[in-house]
């Protein structure tokens, strides 16, 4: 943690009597690393994201950058390029003028500052659409002005709120790359607000999943993905099966006519087991001790092209198995009896 | 800091807005011949005065009466035209419509001043016709804004699936139009009542010695003599216009009559 | 459901001839009423003549009259726009729960007659009210008489037209919004940089709608002048009155009132410029 950029400390945020919007989160952020910050609505990451950049009071805690305290500082001073979740751009200025208002305010030199726009927008591809008005642009063209707006004044640190949630799909996309690769070339310290985890997934170093004002799990993606530390975060963070069920003395678990072994031991007690449905398949041959296995009947094939999803009947546990499709594959048909099959290092326990 | 100083101007400034109406309430219990604050005591005697004062009963009487007949007056107007308005595809629409709510754009002290004249010359002045006809100027612009945007906002639907069921035209709009714009009706009712009671510079230029309104009575009061009688009877019109708010707001929901 | 023409103009006909009889007329009448001769004891003569208009020019009293009637409505106008911005602001950023308490708050004078508002002041500003005893209380042996002068028709008035102002204030916010403010904040602008270089244009159309409506309403108010001025002050409007009920003499009323359309005109086309200029 000696390289920190960006910590915060027991970070509290309270909205009068209730429970804390943001509850004793800490973190630390290294340098030029992309941070995610995942949860569902309500989750406290906007609230989180907004205390960094100075929009909201902290009700306890501290923010360090580099170092320095900032907690109480007014957003004016905190040096923090913010891009927000609808643009936010000034309606009565053009893009060159949306630009150029940080540095304007740096009372940095006229020239200076036509030079500096005019590299921003190239690097976001508006060149030549200085004199527009936001209103003229398109949503992705929106969201490239208000990033080179927020990139231009050289912050310390980049805040991005749901910066692609107005986007559509294919948009979002391009966008995910082209913000992830400008980070990545400006080396810029940058926080990430999401509820989408394909997204926090496909661009940070590091994701933090927060949950009811406090952090669930931080860790990279493929921690997150792979190893969840709660059922919490193995259900949000992709699709997943989920059954209940008991460990018994050997280590064994019965999860209604089931019985599995997990990838990690654990004692007693009552447990629930998830399963991703793509680490399951229909199985044609005979499995290994590796393996759990599991007989029932097709309930439902939902085919989409490229994914086909069953929805399998075990004995009374609904399980969906997801596998790409093939054009030599048939699709199974409602009512027929298979049996599924899956690593025992696919399946996750969690102490319940 | 900032923040605080703001609010405390913020404050401020709603204080200024809303003093004089409230330090009128105050003063009407005032013990005082003049007006004076604060009042070396309080009492009930310019309550008292203020039934003595036959002028005054019998102008809140006409006032009433008037507001009655102009409220009643206008909707009877101003209901077709606003039905004609919404419902005819004609390219005139908009220029008809902006004639009869063009008295509103005008100055009342211009308006006033052309009835008069126009008043002088045909007996309507100090008349109830007069009268009625003056207010009418000034409420049916009202009328007939309220009424066809309340009309403007009732879903289409609702009128063509009772005509599919086999309503004609006028069951449609006594049993599904016009229950509709209950709410729509109400506002208008109470808006053209407190304009058409409030209603004092036209009403200056048309009077007569016979026929004088409140408002007119209490300019003339006022313009002559400064005690707290006004102020009692100010006390009454703040807490009758308040009676009405209320009534609307529990009868339709302000915001549902007000609002589009 | 559209109707045939025939029953909609039935329907429009009585309200056509009220505006007929009750404005078209009377304004025509009263257009063209500048232009004839009356006698010494007000009555018409009809003919066409420039008499009135020429005696007008060349009156300097007249000449003192509108240019004292804008400057008034002027201050009056910016005023007004100063009380009632914080106001606007305020109710603006306050949720919407208390959002519309606050804004019926701010429109209930609105209910109350001008007579009894403009009585009110006199309550707060005359010479044994609220502010007089105040400033005795404080030291003054003499305060300063604020009642029957300009002072006391320019206070009585803005306060008379902070609730059209914030209304219309209100109606012109729509381009503001929380995100933008914080967003110039993040890019270092300090709150008074961001109040003027963000929130005060975002408002301009606000402000320039609350200005026109408090401008015309200011130029051509006759209660709270005639009332709070005590006979003293002379405006437009109470001018107007005077030479109608008082002098009875009509042309002059007549022209007077043309004098207040022409102003009128000259604010709204100002502003439709000024609307076009910002857009």
């Amino acid at each position: 943690m000696s390289d920190a950029h960006l910590v915060l400390e027991a970070l509290e945020k309270r909205f009068g009597a209730g429970p804390p919007a943001v509850a004793a989160l800490s973190l630390a952020v290294q340098k030029g690393e992309l941070l995610g910050l995942l949860g569902p609505s309500g989750c406290g990451k906007t609230t989180t994201l907004r205390m960094i950049g100075g929009l909201a009071e902290a009700t306890a805690g501290r923010i360090l950058v580099a170092g320095h305290d900032v907690t109480t500082l007014p957003p004016h001073k905190r040096d923090m390029g913010i891009v927000f979740q609808n643009y936010a751009l000034f309606p009565h200025m053009d893009v060159a003028g949306n630009v150029a208002f940080g540095l304007e305010m740096r009372k940095q030199s006229r020239a200076e500052i036509a030079a500096k726009v005019e590299r921003a927008l190239a690097m976001v591809h508006l060149d030549g659409l200085g004199h527009r008005r936001p209103r003229e642009l398109s949503g992705g063209q929106q969201q490239r002005v208000a990033l080179a707006r927020a990139l231009v004044i050289e912050p310390s640190i980049l805040l991005l709120d749901e910066p692609l949630s107005n986007l559509d799909a294919k948009l979002r996309e391009e966008m995910r790359t082209e913000i992830r690769d400008i980070q990545k070339r400006l080396g810029i310290t940058t926080i990430f607000v999401t509820h989408d985890q394909v997204e926090a997934l496909a661009m940070c170093d590091r994701i933090a999943v927060m949950r009811a004002g406090s952090l669930e799990q931080l860790g990279t993606p493929f921690d997150i993905y792979e190893s969840p530390a709660t059922p919490f975060v193995a259900d949000f963070v992709g699709r997943i099966n989920r059954l209940d069920g008991a460990r018994d003395g050997d280590g064994d678990i019965l999860a209604g006519p089931l019985r599995l072994r997990a990838a990690k031991p654990g004692p007693a007690g009552r447990v629930t087991v998830m399963m991703r449905p793509h680490r399951l398949h229909i199985a044609t041959d005979a499995i290994g001790p590796e393996w759990n296995s599991a007989a029932g009947t097709i309930r439902r094939a939902t085919y989409v092209g490229d994914v086909l999803a069953c929805e399998v009947d075990c004995a009374g546990a609904m399980l969906t198995v997801e596998r790409h499709t093939h054009p030599g594959q048939p699709i199974p048909r409602e009512g027929e009896a298979v049996n599924l099959a899956w690593r025992v290092s696919d399946t996750l326990a969690f102490d319940a | 800091m900032g923040k605080a100083l703001f609010h405390v101007l913020v404050a401020a400034m709603l204080v200024f807005l809303l003093a004089p109406v409230l330090l009128v309430i105050p003063m009407s219990f005032s013990a005082d011949k003049v007006l004076a604050w604060p009042p070396s005591g309080f009492s009930l005697k310019w309550y008292a005065a203020m039934l003595e004062e036959r002028g005054l009963a019998e102008a809140a009487r006409n006032s009433l009466v008037l507001a009655l007949v102009v409220t009643t007056a206008t909707l009877a107007i101003a209901m077709p035209a606003a039905l004609a308005i919404d419902r005819w595809r004609f390219a005139g629409r908009d220029a008809i419509l902006a004639l009869l709510t063009a008295p509103l754009l005008l100055p009342t002290i211009v308006l006033a001043l052309a009835l008069l004249i126009i008043f002088v010359g045909a007996g309507l002045l100090g008349t109830w016709p007069g009268l009625v006809l003056a207010h009418m100027l000034v409420t049916l612009p009202y009328g007939v804004r309220v009424l066809s945007t309340s009309l403007s906002t009732l879903p289409a639907s609702v009128e063509e699936a009772a005509a599919s069921l086999g309503a004609p035209p006028s069951s449609v709009f006594r049993r599904v139009t016009l229950p509709l714009m209950v709410p729509g009706l109400v506002a208008t009712c109470a808006i053209v009542f407190l304009v058409s009671f409030d209603e004092v510079v036209i009403s200056l230029f048309i009077v007569g010695p016979q026929l004088v309104t409140l408002p007119v009575a209490l300019f003339r009061y006022v313009e002559s003599r400064t005690d707290p009688l006004v102020a009692a009877v100010s006390t009454l019109l703040v807490v009758f216009t308040l009676a009405i708010v209320l009534i609307l707001d529990r009868a339709v929901g302000l915001r549902r009559a007000v609002g589009k | 459901m559209p109707i045939a023409s025939r029953l909609a103009l039935a329907l429009l006909l009585p309200a056509l001839l009220v505006n007929l009889a009750v404005f078209l007329v009377p304004m025509g009448n009263l257009a063209l009423l500048s232009f004839q001769q009356a006698s010494a004891g007000g009555a018409l003569l009809g003919g066409f003549t420039f008499a009135t208009w020429a005696k007008m020019f060349g009156d300097v009293f007249y000449a003192e009259l509108v240019l004292d009637s804008v400057t008034i409505a002027l201050s009056i106008t910016a005023l007004t726009l100063l009380c009632a911005y914080p106001i606007a602001l305020f109710i603006y950023r306050t949720p919407e729960r208390w959002k519309n308490l606050l804004i019926v708050a701010c429109v209930s004078p609105l209910l109350v007659s001008a007579v009894v508002r403009t009585y009110g002041w006199m309550v707060i500003l005359g010479d044994g009210g609220l502010v007089a005893s105040i400033l005795r209380g404080l030291g003054m042996v003499k305060p300063p008489r604020m009642v029957f002068n300009t002072t006391g028709v320019v206070i009585g008035l803005v306060e008379i037209l902070m609730p059209y102002m914030i209304l219309a204030l209100i109606a012109g916010f729509g381009r503001l919004n929380a995100s933008l403010e914080e967003a110039a904040a993040s890019l270092g602008a300090r709150p008074f940089t961001v109040f003027r270089r963000i929130v005060v244009p975002l408002t301009l159309p606000g402000i320039m709608l609350g200005c026109l409506l408090a401008f015309v309403l200011a130029v051509s108010s006759f209660i709270t002048p005639k009332l709070l001025g005590g006979g003293r002050v002379f405006l437009l409007a109470t001018e107007i009155y005077d030479q109608a009920i008082v002098t009875l003499n009509w042309p002059v009323a007549a022209a007077l009132s043309l004098v207040v359309l022409v102003i009128f005109g000259i604010a709204l086309l100002l502003y439709g410029r000024l609307s076009r200029a910002i857009a």
